[in-house]
């Protein structure tokens, strides 16, 4: 089996590069994203103002890492409505509710009958 | 059915930035590259002829970053060449890249290539595996309308990086696979959330079901976890993390490429890493685009154009696009230890040859796909016997146990 060997990047890390057109269309996809994000979520970030490679990474981290919590919250908001017990004022409005309805059927069903039999 | 097709059972894709297959490949002998680099001129602003030179760089050389954008692109194939009947010279690219600052010296730059010693990893992967020389961008255009071809087989009309909706009802290969079994898993693995996603109309609806960082998915190499498809994305910048900071791994312009070429060997390690993990995964290497770097082939034409059509105001040149012919060739190469050692696939492909390929393979038949998806070529055949076996490149009987290991020089 044949080692292939392969040099190390020697290149230094530069978060003043000037951003290319790829990272500020990324930039600018994430800022119609956010806009559809609660403002809660909102980095608070003028990204129209974004130059750099490092500026642009602090704005993509700050909107992803906003729209996996938003995901987050929505996910746990459902779970704990699944879960929240109904309580006994609940239950007895739905047992009315309920005794209503069937109130109403029986009301319409003998108003029916009457009036089949005005036809005879 | 070949055991290398019964076997698989996850196809995972990395996609780079902005290369040609001549600026990364070409030197590679009888694959399709730059054989005869006299025959390939380019004129400069003189009118003199340049010819490529194997004098590519890791960085400093593509400063400003070359231009790729629809009428720029449209330049370097056609040469200037307008109207009716003209014809891919593919000698425009010094011309494209002059306009830029108007420096004839570093306009020649845009013709060279990397002699293969400098780029150990890739030009091994595309000796010991399957190299395909006729893989093309979808569009002759920027990253996010070519990029968008994989995801979904279709830009939907756009041509450019500006965001685009996803129109039903086709979906994206990740949804198609989830909503149609949910036994099925298929995932976007970005770098980290600083780099995050270039696929971000999926980001937002998605995350984090179809979505995960790049040490997961190392993590899910190792323990044998991946998905049935995984889409890898570079880090596209310089950035900090909680670890130090990271340098930029995508290979764009100006970037390093060793940083590239290091992404790519650890991708392949750890999934030759574990045996079970290695023995079910094909691995597609590809570039979105080439970035505005010369290639000599001359993108073909499609036989049927898509539904989408650019408006007539977007690609820049005063017409609408048809999306009836392809981009600039780019790198591609297909690993896996029942591939070949040495096989070079001349079929055409492009970008929608990725969902057309997933999809087939996990799904069969579906019907919402693009037009483009529907006629681009599958890089695995499918495993359900309606596969063409003569194209099936996972065609070994017995797994390979030559394949090569990847180490850092000390």
């Amino acid at each position: 089996m044949a080692i292939v060997y392969f040099d190390e990047p020697k290149s230094k890390v530069d978060q003043n590069r000037p951003a290319n057109a790829l990272l500020l269309a990324q930039v600018q996809h994430l800022r119609e994203a956010e806009k559809s994000l609660p403002p809660k979520y909102h980095s608070g970030i003028f990204s129209h103002a974004i130059q750099t490679e490092g500026e642009v990474a602090r704005y993509v981290q700050s909107v992803t890492e906003a729209i996996h919590q938003a995901h987050a919250d929505a996910a746990a908001e459902r779970v704990r409505r699944a879960l929240k017990p109904k309580e006994v004022i609940e239950i007895a409005a739905v047992a009315d509710e309920a005794a209503e309805r069937k109130q109403r059927a029986r009301r319409k069903s003998s108003a029916a009958k009457k009036k089949g039999s005005r036809k005879k | 059915m070949p055991p290398g097709l019964d076997k698989l059972q996850h196809i995972v894709v990395l996609m780079m930035e902005n290369r040609s297959f001549d600026h990364m490949l070409g030197s590679l002998e009888g694959i399709g590259g730059i054989d005869d680099a006299g025959a390939y001129r380019n004129p400069d602003v003189n009118n003199n002829k340049v010819v490529p030179q194997a004098l590519a760089d890791f960085q400093g050389q593509l400063n400003p970053d070359p231009d790729h954008h629809f009428p720029a692109v449209d330049l370097q194939i056609y040469g200037g060449a307008t109207g009716e009947g003209r014809t891919e010279t593919m000698d425009g690219f010094v011309a494209s890249y002059y306009h830029q600052q108007e420096n004839a010296q570093q306009a020649q730059k845009i013709l060279y290539y990397f002699p293969k010693e400098k780029l150990p990893v890739l030009t091994t992967l595309a000796t010991d595996f399957a190299v395909f020389n006729r893989w093309f961008a979808s569009i002759p255009g920027p990253t996010i309308c070519n990029r968008a071809f994989a995801h979904y087989g279709t830009s939907f009309g756009r041509v450019d990086m500006n965001p685009f909706d996803v129109i039903e009802p086709i979906k994206s290969i990740y949804t198609r696979l989830v909503t149609a079994n949910p036994k099925h898993k298929a995932k976007v693995y970005y770098y980290d959330t600083s780099s995050s996603s270039m696929e971000v109309p999926n980001l937002l609806q998605n995350q984090p079901d179809q979505f995960g960082t790049y040490d997961q998915f190392l993590s899910d190499c190792d323990k044998n976890m991946l998905p049935d498809y995984s889409f890898v994305e570079p880090n596209y910048s310089d950035h900090d993390t909680d670890d130090g900071e990271e340098v930029a791994n995508d290979q764009h312009p100006d970037h390093d490429v060793l940083a590239g070429e290091k992404l790519i060997a650890e991708v392949y390690t750890h999934i030759k890493g574990n045996p079970q993990t290695w023995s079910s995964t094909a691995l597609l290497v590809v570039y979105d685009e080439h970035g505005g770097i010369f290639d000599h082939v001359p993108p073909p034409k499609c036989p049927n154009p898509d539904s989408f059509k650019s408006s007539q105001i977007d690609p820049g040149t005063g017409q609408a696009f048809q999306f009836d012919r392809l981009g600039v060739r780019v790198p591609a190469i297909l690993v896996s230890p029942w591939v070949q050692k040495g096989t070079v696939v001349s079929r055409t492909f492009d970008h929608a040859s990725i969902p057309a390929t997933v999809t087939k393979f996990f799904l069969g038949s579906y019907p919402h796909v693009s037009q483009r998806e529907q006629d681009a070529d599958v890089f695995i055949e499918p495993n359900d016997g309606s596969g063409n076996m003569a194209n099936n490149l996972l065609s070994l009987n017995v797994m390979r146990n030559d394949c090569p290991d990847f180490k850092v020089r000390s």
